[in-house]
This record gives structure tokens, sequence and C-alpha cells, in this order.
């Protein structure tokens, strides 16, 4: 059965939330295709931010989407929203692929950190994890425009340092200082969360 | 009590997933025994998810996820079929090591130096990494070195201590070329860290020439 996709253009994190309950709890493909109709384009596009092919992204996204499936049960709306569980996972592939590309023989799984068992959360994170990509967007707002440019190209990587310092025509001095200052502001917005 | 970090930037190399496996396992040993550094990387993570969930979508190719249908209904009908991971082997090393390193290979301690021992610890997806497990006995103190790149050294027990500070278990010592310093291991114990080396250098730290030959550089 040919399944469409609806491009979603938006998604409201409680439904998100919603949606990944029912795969986890129902195996519900539904409920996964409005995920995968949501995330799966959202997906090429950050990994293709992040330097690889079409093809490379295309196939990293039905990696990923196929993982949401399979460990839907471990996500945890107490420790992650459903974007950055899903981000995660986008990255652990990611690492995965260039490694296997590099070193054809491996085939072992990514070390993934996700996998580990965690200590109980408590009732104060829990409502800390909902809020926290919230918190994130407010303090990339909060930031100065110029910070908040560089953390965005520096998460994606898709330039090195040095070609960000290129490109903006300032010293690589000036982006390292940037970027550890845009860190360092980030990191005391999201501190003042607790 | 944790007193040394990873800094802001590697805490952020790791959550975008551009620390290099070597120094990414060191880090997520600190991390599992430092809360405050697992919630950065939760914070730096979410950042992720936010600039995920605001990016400007691109379609994907005609039948995407009917592939990826058709890819449970396979994995569905063939699960506990897969064959286990081969486990890598493990020596003791007298230590009880984090679990995050339960998947790698431990090497048998070598001796290096004086008071100094050495093992090698294999990544199971990535055995080009070099890490180590590193024993200094009581009360040594090594020769001033500076260190090739970046060297990352948690400690897992005993403390050292130099003209930076002193670094006790659960500490993280992120070290650069910058840093030059001539550690001393405290008197009442021995130190044993785990360290990763960034990138494919030429090793040419105090431990870095002392392990060079073991890398076959």
């Amino acid at each position: 059965m040919a399944v469409t996709i609806r491009d979603e253009g938006s998604l409201s994190a409680p439904e998100a939330t919603r949606l990944m309950a029912a795969v986890a709890a129902n195996r519900d493909r539904v409920a996964f295709a409005a995920l995968f109709g949501f995330y799966a384009p959202r997906l090429k596009a950050f990994l293709k931010r992040s330097g690889m092919t079409p093809s490379a992204a295309e196939d990293v996204v039905q990696e990923t989407m196929l993982l949401v499936w399979k460990k839907a049960s471990y996500f945890d709306p107490a420790r992650a929203g459903v974007s950055t569980w899903i981000f995660t996972i986008a990255r652990n592939a990611r690492i995965d692929r260039l490694r296997r590309e590099s070193r054809p023989a491996v085939i072992a799984e990514a070390f993934d950190p996700s996998d580990q068992p965690d200590a109980p959360v408590s009732g104060e994170q829990a409502i800390i994890a909902v809020e926290r990509e919230d918190r994130v967007r407010e303090a990339l707002d909060l930031l100065p425009r110029e910070q908040a440019d560089i953390l965005k190209m520096s998460f994606f990587g898709e330039v090195t340092q040095s070609e960000i310092a290129d490109a903006i025509g300032i010293p690589l001095g000036t982006v390292k200082s940037r970027v550890r200052l845009a860190l360092g502001r980030l990191r005391q917005i999201l501190d003042d969360l607790k | 009590m944790i007193k040394h970090h990873p800094s802001d930037e590697t805490l952020f190399r790791y959550a975008n997933g551009s620390l290099e496996s070597g120094p990414r396992i060191v880090v997520a040993v600190h991390v599992g025994a430092c809360t405050a550094c697992a919630e950065r990387i939760a914070g730096f993570e979410a950042l992720g998810g936010s600039l995920l969930h605001d990016i400007e979508p691109e379609d994907m190719e005609a039948g995407a996820l009917d592939h990826v249908m058709a890819m449970i209904d396979t994995g569905e009908a063939g699960r506990g079929k897969a064959a286990p991971a081969q486990r890598l082997p493990r020596a003791d090393v007298g230590i009880r090591l984090p679990e995050v390193l339960d998947d790698c290979g431990i090497g048998p301690w070598r001796w290096i130096g004086p008071g100094v021992r050495w093992s090698r610890v294999t990544l199971p997806d990535d055995d080009s990494a070099n890490v180590m497990l590193l024993k200094v006995v009581a009360g040594r103190k090594l020769p001033e070195h500076t260190h090739a790149g970046y060297e990352y050294t948690h400690i897992l027990k005993g403390a050292f201590s130099d003209a930076r500070g002193r670094y006790g278990p659960g500490d993280l010592d992120e070290a650069d070329d910058d840093v030059q310093h001539q550690p001393i291991v405290d008197k009442d114990g021995e130190c044993i860290c785990i360290a990763a080396l960034e990138g494919q250098m030429k090793l040419s730290g105090f431990f870095g020439r002392l392990i060079q030959p073991l890398f076959g550089g």
C-alpha cells in the first residue's frame, strides 16, 4: 500500500510527543507516517547543510526514520523533545555513515550514548526537558545577531571556522572568540533554567 | 567534587557530532559521571533539535516512506535473527571501568617508562582512534612536557597536580599545545586515567613519545 507523504508545515511539540507515544505503544503506522512527513524533509535539509550529498542525505534520513521506529520505546519526553531526540539519532547515523565510508570493513553500530541506561529523572528535570527547545530558541533571539549566526553555522558544521572567517571577512581569532562568547551566553541562559 | 570540565566548545562538538571518536568516548566517560556536563550537552542538543524543527524542508524522493515501511516489514519479520556483535578482548585492569566502555576492547597493562603503564582501548566502531588507559604510580613526577594537538584526559582513580591545579576522579583535563606542565601524582595512591589524542598527528607529547612506537608511528 502506498502511503502518501504529507508535507506538514508545522508540528507542535505536544502533537509530536503524542505521535511518538502512539508509535511506541501501538506500533501505529499512521502516526509514524505523520512524523515522517514532518521530519524527513527537515532531516534531509539538515544533513545537506552538514555537507552530505543529496543521495547520502536521503539514505541517512531513511536510516534515521527506521531507527525512530525501532527505538520508539526509548523515547522519553522527560529527557528531550521529539525534535532533539530525532536530531541525536540522525547525528549518530551520520557519524556511523562517515565512519563506514572511511573504513568499509567496520560494520559495528556507532557508539550511541542514547542507548546507555540513564539515572531516573526527577519531576523538576521533566519540566526542563519540555521547555529546553523553546528556551534555546529564545536564547538565540537574545544573542547578538552575529553570535547567533556563527553559532548556527558552526552547529551544522557546513563550513570550518576558517571558512566562516573568510566569508564574513573577519580574522579567525574573532570567529573563535565569537563562538566562545555565544556558547558561554547560551549556556548561561540554559543554566538559568535550573 | 568535579572541578575540571570539558570546554563549551568540546561539549558543543560532542552535541553536533563533530568531535572525533577518541575524544568523544573520553567526554562520554566524563559526562556519565558529571550531571552538569550532561545538562550542558542536553542544552546544545536541544539547539540541534530547534534548528532541525525550524529548518526549511527539502522534498524527499518519491517512495521514500514506502521504502522505510518495507524495511520495517523486513525488520519485524527478521527480528531476533541478528548475530550478536563480536566481543572485543578485555584485560582486567584492576578497576571497574565506566559502562560506556563496555563494548570497547581493553588491552593488558604494558610498561612504557618508570612507574608508567599503558593499556590500549579499542573502540568497537573505530579501531584507528587513539584511546588509552594510563596508570602512574603514587608520587611519580612526570617530566615537563607539552602536547601535540589536543589531549583529553579523564581521571578514573587517584589524582595528579600541576601548575594549573589538582585533577581528581571525575575531572577532565583538556590540554592543547599551549599547556606545558609537569604533573605530579598524589603520594597516597596510583593514578589511572583514560586519555584520547585528537587526530592522527605525529605524537610529540610526553605520553605521545612514549606510546608512538606502540602505534607503529
